[in-house]
């Protein structure tokens, strides 16, 4: 029974980490070892050194990605915790109904919008932009950012609050003095999680940019060539992509260890 | 420091009324305890007055200055919590500080401040500290601190003392009391234990359904119940009612029980009795002969429960007091401390002049 388990987890396990070895790997080899299997062979930084160069300059993208990404999440964050906290808060009319449409404008495949966005963005004279993308990354991100941090802030006990209420705060004193401090591990991982979605974002990227705005996922397509697949420049490219996701994956697991031994005091 | 003054105060969620048009002054510098079982309104009532509730009706004057329309941080008022509302991320120092903080008072001033409350409370020594690394009984003095750094113009206590230990309650009880004695500002607490309002309230109110049922003295409710509400919630153990009749000035009871009484009411009546004011004499003494039904020692006194005719009555008797189950006893009542309520009405009917 053991063993059997032992074996089933190994096997999901290599099905997980085997792309991400064998891009890893790819990255440092030359071109001649790149169809072999064997793992030995001589490592090289060649590729790196080729995509931040002439023709494929990917430090542009990765830059492009970065400023999109910080910018998307700077905005997103604040607006999504205002809204989460009121929707945590406030009674209003037809509140279920309105929290329901936030994450509901997030029904429709973006494929479907993606052509209206492109025109839209055509008129605004927004094309190949960074704001572009961001507009388009904040309609996506928002809505989950808000249904995030409204779990997070459901969960922390209004007493504090009010006491602040009382001691002179005004609302908003009382969401970044008390609330926002109380539900940081919260907005930490909420913070996390739209980076990487913002980060990874594939098909507006592609219609919205052409040369100045190119992000990280699609500045890779473009090792494509007329000369084949530059498999050893992608994985190269594909490392770079990864490194933030791993810094970042170990800031939410700190933040939920200190989410669950923090919060209020009882 | 101020009056507060409620003026047909009513607050309804839907078809539920939780306080009805309830007035109540309290007066500049008085300890007013509104008393009750959990339900009745007191701490809506309280949270009224502090603006983090809306009243459906009614007016909210401090200082006679009408407060209905004010934020909370707007009516100079400070509140203690039950769970105590500290700032979980902050320093003790901070958490005291806070409100001079709102106020943009300097960090030195403040600090001085923030000692001069944190010694009243004796928490000098742990200002560093955050609120989890404290016990139960230190959080609740870093709220109180909180709240008599600034002067404000009432304190506003909701349960603050029932996460406390036993112990911890009385000596923190008496915390309050002295501050509040030592600071002069209007208090109103709520509570629903009867000693913290015996022992603290310059007057009390108690609430039963939203309605205040009795406001008096701590003397006032425990002496003379307004109603048998009042009288069956106040002391422990609670007022001894027996149903009976009066003719001709005497109340009569199953079980031999007859009184002279001073009342003009006719009828039936409920006739009550506190423990302390029933005294334990040998069998064939006193007013009515009893069986004992069971025998409490308390440490301080000895309650004993016994049946008259079916009804149990309990008395304090002396804590040297012993008798096994089944005796019998005679049992005299203190007939100047009689209160005697109508049934129908729940009233206390008032002696004759």
């Amino acid at each position: 029974m053991r063993a059997v388990r032992t074996a089933l987890l190994l096997a999901v396990l290599f099905l997980i980490l085997f792309p991400i070895a064998w891009m890893a790997l790819t990255a440092f080899k030359r071109p001649v070892d790149l169809l072999g299997l064997s793992l030995f062979f001589t490592p090289t930084l060649d590729n790196f050194r080729t995509i931040f160069s002439h023709p494929w300059n990917i430090g542009r993208t990765l830059w492009n990605s970065t400023v999109v990404a910080a910018l998307t999440v700077l905005i997103a964050i604040p607006a999504a915790t205002l809204a989460a906290y009121s929707f945590s808060r406030f009674e209003m009319r037809f509140k279920t109904g309105l929290f329901f449409l936030i994450l509901a404008t997030q029904f429709v495949p973006a494929v479907v919008v993606v052509l209206p966005f492109y025109l839209l963005f055509r008129d605004l004279g927004l094309l190949d932009t960074h704001w572009a993308l961001v507009i388009v990354n904040l309609a996506i991100v928002t809505p989950f950012a808000v249904w995030m941090l409204k779990g997070f802030l459901d969960a922390v006990p209004a007493e504090s609050e009010e006491a602040a209420l009382v001691d002179g705060a005004t609302r908003l004193r009382v969401i970044i003095d008390i609330v926002v401090p109380m539900v940081w591990p919260g907005v930490v991982v909420t913070t996390v999680f739209c980076f990487v979605l913002t980060w990874n974002e594939f098909l507006f990227a592609l219609i919205l940019t052409r040369d100045d705005a190119v992000t990280l996922p699609v500045g890779i397509t473009r090792f494509r060539t007329e000369r084949g697949d530059l498999w050893e420049l992608i994985a190269a490219a594909g490392i770079l992509i990864s490194i933030p996701m791993f810094f970042l994956s170990s800031i939410i697991q700190r933040h939920f260890v200190t989410g669950m031994t923090g919060g209020a005091v009882k | 420091m101020a009056a507060i003054d409620l003026h047909d105060l009513t607050k309804a969620w839907g078809n539920f009324t939780a306080v009805k048009r309830q007035s109540l002054a309290i007066r500049d510098g008085e300890f007013m305890v509104l008393l009750g079982p959990s339900g009745c309104g007191k701490t809506t009532t309280m949270r009224m007055i502090a603006g983090l509730e809306e009243p459906t009706s009614g007016d909210i004057l401090i200082g006679g200055q009408r407060v209905n329309d004010l934020a909370p941080r707007e009516r100079d008022i400070a509140m203690v919590f039950q769970s105590y509302g500290l700032y979980p991320h902050m320093t003790v120092a901070d958490n005291i500080g806070y409100p001079m903080k709102l106020r943009g008072m300097g960090r030195a001033e403040r600090e001085a401040a923030v000692r001069a409350a944190a010694d009243k409370v004796e928490l000098g020594a742990f200002l560093h500290r955050k609120p989890r690394e404290l016990s139960g009984g230190q959080r609740q003095r870093v709220a109180l601190a909180r709240a008599i750094i600034r002067r404000p113009r009432a304190f506003l206590m909701d349960e603050p003392l029932s996460n406390l230990d036993a112990k911890l309650r009385v000596s923190t009880r008496a915390e309050i009391k002295h501050l509040q004695h030592e600071l002069g500002v209007t208090t109103v607490y709520v509570t629903h234990d009867q000693i913290e309002a015996m022992t603290l309230a310059h007057r009390v109110a108690v609430m039963q359904g939203g309605e205040i049922r009795q406001l008096g003295t701590p003397e006032d409710i425990y002496d003379q119940p307004a109603d048998l509400f009042v009288a069956g919630f106040i002391g422990s153990p609670a007022m001894n009612l027996l149903a009976g009749e009066i003719q001709d000035g005497r109340f009569t009871a199953p079980g031999g029980i007859a009184v002279a009484v001073r009342v003009a009411h006719r009828g039936a009546a409920v006739l009550g009795i506190r423990p302390e004011d029933l005294r334990v004499l040998p069998p064939g003494q006193g007013d009515v002969a009893a069986a004992i039904y069971t025998v409490e020692l308390t440490g301080e006194a000895t309650l004993v429960t016994a049946d008259v005719g079916g009804a149990r009555l309990s008395a304090r008797a002396d804590r040297g007091f012993r008798a096994g189950i089944g005796s019998a006893i005679g049992l005299a009542l203190d007939t100047s401390r009689l209160s005697i309520f109508d049934p129908g009405t729940t009233l206390r009917i008032k002696d004759a002049p």
